[in-house]
């Protein structure tokens, strides 16, 4: 166990109903297509959680392989170290499959699943800033490793606009300037910049997974962004 | 700027470049910006620092991450006594047992079935065997003798 205890960790279904439905999701009204996306995901995510709550043990399985991706980078760029990220993404599915009877199953399933990610990854931080352990930023050691298979993923965006042999290098070395600046931020502000423009959720999702009303992730995340920006000025054009 | 306003206005840049205020509030903050070449300078800025973040590349969980999550939690039900041991251990390594376990059957069952695989399982059955055999035959060959000859001492005389 890392230190994270479950009930640290569960994060209270917020039985937000039908609030946490986005703008332009309801019925009879045109769907754009990533909203139709989410729809379909909160259409399976239901069928699967309810199949979980029967006792379905591969719902589990296709629940731990829907989300894995996302749950592990999320706690990896809070976290800063693969190896720790890991074993506390493992965590957060521990803690879905304990804690699945208490999820009312009225907001929306990952936002309750990001929210036990997040606050697993500030009671990690907790427990290691109490032991002044230095988190080992090895993110981007193995970048090509993280790539999503078939796809050549962002790292190739930035490889794209970088000519020549060196590429490869010079993508590797900005992402761990990132990471290295990302890491350097305040929690709250790290998370805020994570959910948003790292993970690319959506200013309701992420009221629903921090509990913070909407005026305070706006400015918060603003001000985040800011203070990210400065630190990464020298990589600016 | 008073610090209400200015909150005001941070939550508005950020907001206008994730493209979450109205047509109407995004009139007024690109009139807002006509007017200020400072926040015109911090949003293209922060466009930057945004366009630099979005080239992270995504991440992607290890092949073996469900198993792992399936073992933990099989390691916790035993440790709460739901599960009997055996069942905690790799996949793997249970196939190994029990594939062994198949072979040590066979092997008994197929040594008591063999007379051959018998003695070589017990090889003092070996050495007895000879023994065995040759009293057997001196044994009967004497008792045939015997016959013969108490058939010869009884017969009546002409």
């Amino acid at each position: 166990m890392s230190g994270v205890s479950d009930g640290e960790a569960v994060a209270d279904d917020p039985g937000e109903g039908s609030a946490d439905v986005g703008e332009g999701e309801g019925e009879g009204e045109e769907l754009t297509p990533e909203a139709a996306r989410r729809l379909e995901q909160d259409r399976r995510d239901r069928i699967l959680v309810r199949r979980l709550k029967s006792g379905d043990e591969r719902a589990f399985q296709e629940l731990v392989q829907t989300y894995q991706n996302r749950v592990f980078g999320l706690i990896l760029r809070m976290i800063g170290n693969r190896q720790e990220a890991e074993d506390l993404a493992q965590d957060v599915f521990l803690t879905v499959y304990r804690a699945i009877g208490s999820y009312r199953g009225e907001g929306r399933f990952y936002t309750w699943l990001y929210r036990i990610a997040s606050n697993t990854c500030k009671n990690r931080i907790k427990y290691l800033k109490g032991r002044h352990f230095n988190t080992r930023l090895d993110v981007d050691d193995h970048a090509e490793a993280q790539m999503p298979s078939g796809e050549g993923g962002a790292l190739h965006s930035i490889q794209s606009q970088i000519p020549g042999p060196e590429a490869t290098l010079e993508g590797n070395r900005i992402q761990r300037a990132i990471q290295r600046e990302l890491a350097a931020l305040e929690e709250d502000h790290r998370l805020l910049i994570v959910l948003r423009d790292i993970e690319g959720l959506s200013y309701q999702d992420i009221q629903g997974i921090t509990g913070l009303p909407a005026g305070t992730v706006k400015s918060r995340l603003h001000r985040a962004r800011i203070a990210l920006k400065e630190r990464l000025k020298p990589h600016l054009r | 700027m008073a610090p209400s306003e200015q909150s005001n206005a941070e939550e508005l840049m950020s907001a206008y470049l994730d493209h979450e205020l109205d047509a109407k509030e995004s009139e007024e903050f690109e009139a807002m910006l006509a007017s200020s070449p400072e926040a015109k300078e911090e949003l293209d800025d922060l466009r930057q620092m945004l366009q630099l973040v979005s080239t992270l590349p995504e991440v992607e969980a290890p092949p073996d991450f469900y198993d792992k999550v399936a073992r933990k939690i099989r390691r916790r039900k035993i440790l709460e006594g739901d599960l009997p041991v055996f069942v905690t251990l790799p996949f793997q390594v249970i196939s190994v047992i029990v594939v062994l376990a198949i072979a040590v059957v066979y092997t008994m069952i197929h040594l008591d079935a063999d007379p051959a695989a018998r003695l070589e399982k017990d090889p003092s059955a070996k050495v007895k065997a000879p023994e065995e055999a040759s009293a057997a035959g001196e044994a009967a060959e004497a008792a045939e003798a015997g016959e013969a000859s108490a058939g010869e001492g009884s017969a009546p005389q002409p």
